[in-house]
């Protein structure tokens, strides 16, 4: 049996999943919507990995998961590695590309830029916590233009005029882009337009100050928008490298942390026919009345968090009244 | 300014309300020497936590910064467990010496704010360019609790006294943390921001659990840090933010990144934590804007991946 590492990266939009061996190469992968519900979509992506998954040859020995929902996924498959999606995302990259010197990133909610130097992380810088040039806010502007935000990067290329909005900020973003829309410009140019605005909103902001040096690797949900791609292109004037596992690099950098770690313990994918729930509670016994949120496994508490002090702590193994 | 309302002298003892909050952290010994070698005591009110910004929110305008905010929460939690709530209003120290803007109008908003409570306020002014010092604004003070000028005098001159001795401890204990083993992260931060209990403690104590040494750029030799800063910027006019500078400037080489913390809105920050990220370069750089959303995720992702970097650089992740 050859030991195989399982890595899950649970963003807000988007739920990732791979399954790599010694050699970090990938077994198995798949990417699907996280739709508000990330138990349910990582039950349902780990019944697709299970699918692709040799379990004749492999055993998972060690599990590691990332994204906003890291920690609750991590309580429901007993996660032998909990890692942020920055660290992850470095990793990941960095052990495919050894000589790569930036990398952007552009999420669902976050983005970010880090700069490598020997294959190792320097420096970086991360937005604040303003969603402004991210994946949610090119994914509402689909909406309002009433076409799918996957097929934004083709309409992107279309136009050979793109329109200027303003897109500092996400509410002055819209304001602008509906007055450009009732003012006549044809969609394409706007959606251009659009991408072209991220690029700049990012470099101004998390990319300020920056010296942004090629190879440069763009990654994140964003960089399947060939259009924002080719704005990136532009603004830096360098080739822009995106990796077609780019998505799943969160995953993949999770999986290869789990991998060196030492902790080891067993996957086995009956999880998916486990009930999991949770359930929040204020704490009340001081004045901050924290909000716990508590996670059961067949109706027993298997962790809990948000408290701000030991007050607040729950213990493992209560189970669920109802 | 308002002049306050009630200020007949007393003969009871007397207890001065001191808000946990703002200007609290940096004259904490100076108010307490100087309220007690006086006779008076002092009561100062709770660690903040959600109830007092909450009240503290529903009493200030919207545009107010979060400091504000706690600041009035604070006070009020104060009202009708004191005599006089302090709310000094401290303009500047000299040229290009300058307070927040806050600061001079704190002791008039409070009073405005509650104005229809019966609580009674006391302040002191410190003006430098209007020919009010320190010493001078405290005698004001005392006088109008009823002392003598000399016993003001006295008083105020022992607890500069004090305040002088805790600040010698307080800088010798924080130096030797730069001698310490392991990752240093240099905390530029307003000490009211970086040392309240509810918004920026968290950060600290998140970061003391890394594993890290979160090490306060506010404690410095402030003549020492005030000189360096104008060698960084000469136009740089907020003495607190050039205390910071300062420190950053003295302390650059001896720490391994640094974490800029401030609270939404504050004026000041915009524009000084922008010109520390482009003034210093090389030292790795954390951004963070505090506000009073409830959700840690944000944060904490932000820290551990900063601290990540740091130990990635060290080739120690």
């Amino acid at each position: 049996m050859k030991e195989a590492y399982l890595g899950i990266d649970i963003g807000s939009i988007s739920t990732k999943g791979v399954i790599i061996d010694e050699d970090n190469n990938i077994l198995a992968s798949s990417y699907i919507w996280t739709e508000g519900n990330p138990l349910g979509s990582a039950k349902k992506l780990l019944g697709i990995l299970e699918e692709q998954f040799d379990k004749e040859t492999y055993q998972i020995v060690a599990t590691g998961t990332t994204g906003s929902a890291r920690n609750l996924v991590g309580a429901m498959v007993g996660a032998t590695m909990v890692k942020n999606e920055i660290t992850a995302h470095a990793i990941g990259t960095t052990t495919l590309y050894p000589d790569v010197r930036t990398i952007l990133e552009i999420g669902g909610q976050d983005s970010k830029i880090i700069l490598v130097e020997n294959g190792v992380a320097i420096d970086y810088a991360m937005n604040t916590l303003c969603a402004a040039g991210t994946g949610s806010f090119l994914s509402s502007q689909a909406k309002r233009l009433g076409v799918e935000v996957e097929e934004f990067g083709d309409i992107a290329l279309k136009s050979t005029h793109p329109t200027q909005i303003a897109a500092r900020c996400t509410v002055f973003a819209e304001s602008d882009l509906v007055h450009k829309i009732q003012m006549g410009h044809p969609k394409e140019d706007i959606i251009a337009g659009l991408c072209k605005a991220v690029v700049s909103n990012y470099l101004n902001n998390v990319g300020k100050g920056k010296k942004i040096l090629s190879p440069v690797v763009f990654q994140g949900g964003v960089s399947k928008n060939i259009g924002v791609t080719a704005a990136f292109k532009e603004a830096l004037g360098c080739d822009i490298i995106v990796d077609e596992n780019g998505h799943l690099m969160g995953a993949f950098g999770v999986a290869i942390l789990a991998g060196r770690s030492s902790k080891r313990k067993v996957f086995d994918f009956s999880v998916e026919d486990m009930e999991f729930k949770t359930r929040d509670t204020n704490c009340g016994r001081c004045p901050n009345n924290c909000e716990i949120i508590c996670v059961y496994r067949d109706g027993v508490l298997i962790d809990s968090w948000g408290n701000r002090c030991d007050r607040g702590a729950i213990k493992i193994g209560t189970k669920l009244a109802n | 300014m308002q002049k306050n309302k009630g200020a007949e002298p007393v003969k009871k003892k007397i207890t001065i309300g001191i808000p946990r909050a703002m200007l609290y952290y940096r004259y904490e010994v100076l108010w307490k020497n100087f309220f007690s070698i006086l006779g008076a005591d002092c009561v100062i009110s709770e660690p903040t936590n959600k109830e007092i910004i909450k009240s503290g929110t529903a009493a200030a305008i919207d545009e107010a910064c979060l400091c504000t905010k706690i600041y009035l929460g604070h006070v009020k939690s104060l009202i009708g467990k004191c005599d006089y709530i302090l709310i000094p209003r401290i303009s500047n120290f000299g040229i290009k010496r300058n307070m927040c803007t806050k600061f001079e109008a704190l002791y008039d908003i409070a009073c405005n704010t509650f104005r229809k409570t019966s609580q009674k306020f006391l302040t002191y002014n410190v003006d430098v360019i209007e020919d009010c010092p320190e010493e001078k604004a405290f005698i004001e003070m005392g006088i109008e609790l009823g002392f003598s000028k000399k016993e003001a005098l006295n008083a105020y001159k022992e607890a500069k006294k004090g305040e002088t001795e805790s600040l010698k401890n307080h800088l010798k204990a924080n130096e030797s943390l730069y001698k310490k083993n392991g990752l240093k992260i240099l905390i530029v931060a307003h000490s009211y921001v970086a040392m309240d209990s509810y918004i920026g403690k968290p950060v600290t104590d998140f970061l003391k659990k890394l594993g890290t040494v979160p090490i306060m750029a506010d404690v410095v030799d402030r003549k020492d840090a005030l000189k360096r800063s104008a060698k960084v910027s000469p136009t740089l006019k907020w003495e607190l933010s050039r205390e910071l500078v300062g420190s950053i400037d003295e302390h650059i080489d001896k720490i391994d990144g640094m974490v800029l913390m401030s609270a939404f809105p504050c004026g000041p920050d915009s524009m000084v934590d922008e010109m520390i990220i482009r003034k210093f370069r090389g030292k790795p750089i954390l951004n963070i804007t505090l506000d009073d959303q409830d959700g840690t995720a944000g944060l904490e992702t932000r820290l551990e991946s900063f601290v990540d970097i740091l130990r990635f650089k060290g080739g120690t992740l």
